[in-house]
């Protein structure tokens, strides 16, 4: 376990060099942006005397590089700033607005997760069958569906003709959970509050399996390719042929050894789940960070747009931190 | 009689090569399609030439939006945007990747640890995210800025995956061969090592591309991404959308379809590629 | 065959799971309310958008307030109040026993505490106070004098604005801008998420007559479409601002719904940046007011919904004339437009090329419609050719300040309803609308026009100014918009008139 714990630490390690460079590339690239938050938020009518006092208490108006050392110390001590628009801290609202996107991301993973496990080990298993050809049409097809384009006709035939589903955001505003975790999920099942759940649970189907269809595709793709060259091997031949029933070689021998390279395309399906999520709450008008990010753009709302990017390499760089650490433990040969 | 040959080879090679052959020809036919598309297109995709919202008819195959354009010639203008800002992003990826990662991995050292850190700082941040700050950072309407910020972040998927292949072929026998003749590092880079990348160079780059169309499609669906009255099939999209409930489908209809076609064709010839090319999973 | 089999269950699983109806209807106290707008803040001295000045007109009161459905002024938080003989004093008596929703009670100090806090922080908004107001003196603990700087005719109406809303100093701190949900009127806020929802209800201590309906949830849609389809499939009983006119003209036929259109004094308009060339020369401003079809703007985007404005006055308040249409006919008057161009020194082989901004959202998902349609009309003299540009709102406002943007879309809102509010802060002195515009000659009018309070006299002066303006051209005006909302059919006491001002404690479902 040694190697394991001097690996951890110095993945930890790493990963503070690596925050620096995000927040660093962000910070600059940002500061060039066309535009200045200060006229948008005092408005035309302001005297440049009152832009220039409105600037100085932003700090808009110091060298580039104490601004920096300001925004960095800032963000240690987690202060991401204030909005220019709400002036609210810029951390809050985000967190206000990040269990939205989470909880969307769970579910929206399970889904994909559950279409794509099963429907590529059943491709695998029935290699060569219409079965496998159908799946592996929908695994390239499901992809290509372009979320806006997909989610809206979800919409338009699941909520507004069959009139079945809600048609956007995250629940009935007088139905909301007493806050837990910021969940609606969870936090209703905490405090037993079965009328949130159904409005939380109604609200979450359209996103989560827009979303999920569409993620769906790659983990079938992956889960068939990996379960394929994995049913040919020696160890599953072994097992059938000791009489172990065709479940428990499918579960436990062949599908556990599957799901393991999966992980080394974490990385990459975080990332695409995350801007999937942005696409999916744009068309749900769904109160997450991707919504947040847009609307605060309007309003060149630097620091909250400043503040989001950073928070979402943050979530990039721990996510990626804590698969590594996985990963690492279960294949002592990624330990270097 | 290298016909015959090369036709058997392509029936040998079963359902990946259809697919590559499917894929391709998808992506050929929209390729070509948006080359000729002055040619083509029966009407000035930007200007007004008949009453707005018109539904499908033999006038208008596609009907018109509710500027009174003909669809069906925006959406064959609409693939110039959509391919040249795919075609260039990729290229700015291809051309800062796959050379930072030859020499990463080839050279080692402090030089492949720093890179290594920088790539890894930005790889998995979620494309589309950083294409939006960025576009709305430098601008948006301006085709290179677009493509200059779907490019930033697939980078480092090139140089990763390069680099990892020089590491393992760095030591093989042929390199060693080619190092004992005589031969300059950088001759043995391109010439050597880079020949034997290049299948999985391809590989990543169609998945590249699918993400780029779908991440350019995204970005003017937001409102960040070309000017109108460009035609573009994401844009066209969001404009459509508006008058999808008073029963106007054929606005979002055609460009949603060649948006999905095109990834899917892009996507079948990778897929077929990657089949072809580890042929692992080919009935042993 | 078992894989199949649990796969397939799973699926039906999954079905069966999407047969959950879930769309409660809400019961007869509650009324929801639909909108595309968004509050900025939930503060008097920094609040300068429609929204949240609708917001603060429900649960807060102004000093004096308007009787709905007129544009009578009367008492509101005051029980009375007097002018003196020269109008620079107002005498200001409060009603007694007040209090916010806090505790705080309602004085004079109070009251004097909250003004100049809108002047002291010094936002956008903080004009209201210090254009007018010279100094505010507390009398007695239920009397306070406000002192102007010159008489104002239509200060009345200034006292009703929010920026004149007492707040309470336990809630808002002295010198920073906060949300706070205490407030002094007819609603009490019960649970605000920002750009979610909004839940009022009715506030017990609020000293007038009680809302009708107790519970009022606002929901913040984020496009005009979703707002449609939430209307019609009756998640909300009531869609206001801002629908798309295709759908408004949808739900007109809808037997279910009410479609309640007034028409409003919003007012939209071509600014032109009169420092910048080739935009310099007034012959140029004249042909591109001359070549607009202000009809064809109205119908084909808008689908009738608006009606082409001739002035920056809107039509339907006093002194408004038809200044454009006298200058240049009910266009489009491409002949003119030529001669005026050609005159300029422009031609076919030298054609006037100019730049077209738009914002793409702050106005409506018809705005890009909008600048296309004006390209094609300039366009259509032969003699000029458009670049179309838009910007984000933030960068818009920005572009303004620094005059980047020749010529560009833009809108207003009133602020009170009176001519002056549609001509001072266009054409005179410090006019902040990106058109640089000065005259000496329309300063001394409109300083004039503002301090006379006799009607006819102002009446003259604004003709006066109109004239100059169309002559001028500063600005184009475009249209005139409506205000449209949709209610289920059972909602009743729904009042909309000049002020454009929504009152939901009117507001009930039978």
């Amino acid at each position: 376990m040694a190697g394991l714990r001097a690996f951890i630490i110095s993945r930890i390690l790493l990963t503070i060099p690596m925050i620096f460079i995000l927040l660093t590339v962000v910070f600059y690239v940002l500061r060039m942006m066309p535009g200045d938050p200060v006229i948008a938020m005092l408005g035309e009518k302001a005297s440049p005397k009152l832009i220039e006092e409105m600037r100085a208490k932003l700090g808009l108006n110091r060298p580039l590089i104490y601004q920096y050392i300001d925004y960095v110390i800032g963000i240690l001590k987690g202060d991401f700033g204030k909005s220019t628009w709400t002036q609210r801290p810029v951390l809050q609202e985000i967190l206000d607005r990040f269990p939205a996107t989470l909880e969307l991301a769970i579910f929206a993973t399970l889904i994909s997760l559950g279409i794509g496990v099963l429907g590529g080990a059943l491709a695998a298993y029935r290699e060569n069958t219409v079965i496998d050809l159908l799946f592996r049409i929908i695994g390239i097809v499901s992809y290509s569906l372009f979320i806006p384009w997909f989610g809206m006709i979800l919409q338009m035939v699941f909520s507004v003709k069959l009139g079945l589903l809600p048609l956007s955001s995250r629940i009935d505003p007088l139905l909301r959970p007493r806050r837990i975790t910021g969940l609606y999920v969870i936090d209703s099942i905490i405090t037993g509050d079965l009328k949130a759940l159904e409005s939380a649970l109604a609200h979450l189907i359209l996103p989560s399996v827009t979303l999920g269809i569409v993620l769906s595709g790659i983990y079938i793709r992956l889960t068939r390719n990996n379960m394929i060259e994995i049913l040919r091997q020696d160890f599953i031949r072994a097992a059938r042929a000791r009489g172990v029933g065709e479940s428990t070689v499918l579960v436990r021998h062949a599908l556990k050894n599957t799901l393991i390279p999966l992980l080394t395309m974490m990385g990459l399906q975080f990332a695409l789940l995350l801007g999937g999520a942005v696409l999916t709450e744009t068309t749900f008008s769904w109160p997450g960070m991707g919504t947040f990010l847009l609307e605060r753009i309007d309003y060149r709302d630097f620091p909250a747009i400043q503040g989001t990017i950073v928070f979402y390499g943050l979530l990039v760089a721990l996510v990626s931190l804590i698969v590594d650490i996985f990963y690492a433990y279960i294949d002592p040969r990624i330990r270097y | 009689m290298k016909f015959k040959g090369a036709l058997r080879e392509f029936k040998r090679a079963g359902l990946p090569a259809y697919m590559c052959l499917a894929g391709g020809t998808i992506l050929f036919v929209i390729i070509l399609i948006s080359l000729l598309a002055p040619f083509i297109a029966p009407y000035d995709p930007i200007s007004s030439v008949d009453r707005p919202l018109l539904p499908p008819s033999r006038k208008h195959l596609m009907g018109t939006d509710l500027h009174g354009r003909d669809v069906y010639s925006r959406i064959i203008y609409g693939g110039r945007v959509v391919l040249l800002i795919s075609a260039l992003s990729v290229a700015i990826s291809l051309t800062a990747g796959v050379p930072l990662g030859l020499l990463s991995g080839y050279v080692g050292g402090i030089l492949d640890r720093v890179l290594s850190l920088v790539m890894d700082s930005l790889y998995s941040f979620p494309g589309i995210i950083l294409a939006i700050a960025i576009a709305a950072m430098l601008g948006s309407g301006n085709l290179l800025n677009i493509a200059i910020a779907i490019a930033v972040v697939y980078i480092p998927m090139y140089f990763r995956m390069v680099r990892g292949q020089v590491l393992s072929l760095k030591e093989s026998l042929f390199v060693e061969a080619a190092r004992a003749i005589g031969a300059s590092d950088i001759t043995i880079m391109f010439t050597y090592i880079l020949p034997h990348i290049l299948p999985a160079i391809v590989v990543v780059l169609s998945l590249n591309v699918a993400d780029a169309i779908l991440t350019e499609a995204g970005l003017s669906f937001l409102g960040l991404g070309v000017n109108p009255p460009t035609p573009d099939w994401g844009f066209d999209l969001r404009d459509g959308k508006r008058y999808l409930p008073s029963g106007y489908w054929w606005l979002i209809t055609f460009p949603g379809l060649m948006i999905i076609i095109a990834v899917i064709g892009i996507t079948l010839l990778g897929e077929g590629l990657n089949d072809l090319f580890n042929p692992r999973l080919r009935e042993s | 065959m078992k894989v199949e089999k649990v796969f397939g269950l799973i699926l039906v699983a999954l079905v069966a799971i999407l047969v959950i109806p879930a769309v409660p209807a809400h019961s007869e106290s509650v009324l929801v309310i639909g909108t595309t707008d968004k509050i900025s803040k939930l503060d008097p001295a920094f609040a300068y958008d429609f929204f949240t000045w609708e917001i603060f007109n429900n649960i807060d009161e102004g000093l004096l307030k308007y009787v709905p459905g007129t544009l009578k002024i009367v008492p509101g938080l005051a029980e009375s109040y007097s002018v003196s003989e020269d109008g620079l004093v107002y005498t200001i008596k409060l009603r007694p026993g007040l209090k916010f929703t806090d505790g705080t009670p309602l004085t004079a100090k109070v009251v004097k505490w909250s003004i100049e806090r809108v002047a002291r922080l010094g936002y956008d908004v903080s004009w209201f106070v210090t254009d007018f107001v010279k100094k505010i003196e507390v009398v007695d603990d239920l009397t306070l004098k406000i002192v102007l700087k010159q008489p104002v005719a239509f200060f009345p109406a200034i006292l009703t604005l929010p920026p004149y809303m007492p707040v309470s100093p336990k809630a808002y701190p002295e010198n920073e801008v906060v949300d706070s949900t205490v407030s002094i009127g007819p609603y009490k806020i019960a649970d605000w998420k920002r750009d979610e929802y909004l839940i009022l209800e009715a506030n017990p201590n609020y000293y007038g007559k009680p809302p009708k309906t107790k519970k009022v949830i606002i929901k913040f849609y984020k496009d005009a479409t979703t707002l449609r389809l939430a209307i019609e499939k009756g998640e909300i009983d009531i869609a206001w601002r801002t629908l798309n006119p295709v759908d408004i003209i949808d739900l007109e036929k809808n037997p279910n719904l009410n479609v309640i259109k007034v028409p409003g004094p919003y007012i939209r308009y071509v600014v032109i940046n009169v420092r910048s060339h080739p935009l310099d020369n007034v012959l140029v401003r004249r042909a591109l007011a001359a070549a607009i079809d202000r009809a064809e703007i109205a119908s084909k985007i808008f689908l009738g919904l608006v009606t082409p404005l001739y002035s920056m006055i809107p039509a339907g308040m006093w002194s408004h004339v038809d200044c454009f249409k006298d200058a240049y006919g009910p266009g489009p008057n491409i002949e003119l437009a030529k001669k005026l161009l050609k005159e300029a020194g422009y031609s076919e082989k030298n054609k006037l090329k100019i730049e077209l901004w738009y914002t793409p959202t702050h106005y409506g998902d018809t705005e890009v419609d909008l600048a296309q349609l004006l390209k094609q009309q300039w366009e259509r003299t032969g003699l000029i050719e458009v670049m179309i540009k838009s910007a984000e709102w933030g960068t818009y406002t920005d572009y303004i300040e620094r005059g980047v943007m020749p010529v560009f879309l833009l809108g207003w809102y009133p602020d009170y309803i009176d001519p002056d509010d549609y001509i001072a802060p266009f054409m005179a002195a410090g006019n902040r609308m990106g058109s640089y515009y000065e005259s000496t000659a329309v300063d001394g009018l409109v300083l004039k026009a503002r301090t006379t309070l006799k009607r006819d006299l102002r009446t003259i002066y604004y003709i006066e100014l109109q004239g100059i303006l169309a002559n001028d051209v500063p600005f184009i005006p475009l249209f005139q918009g409506q205000l449209v909302m949709v209610t289920k059919k059972n909602v009743k006491g729904v009042v909309l008139d000049a002020t454009m001002l929504f009152r939901y404690w009117l507001v009930y479902k039978a």
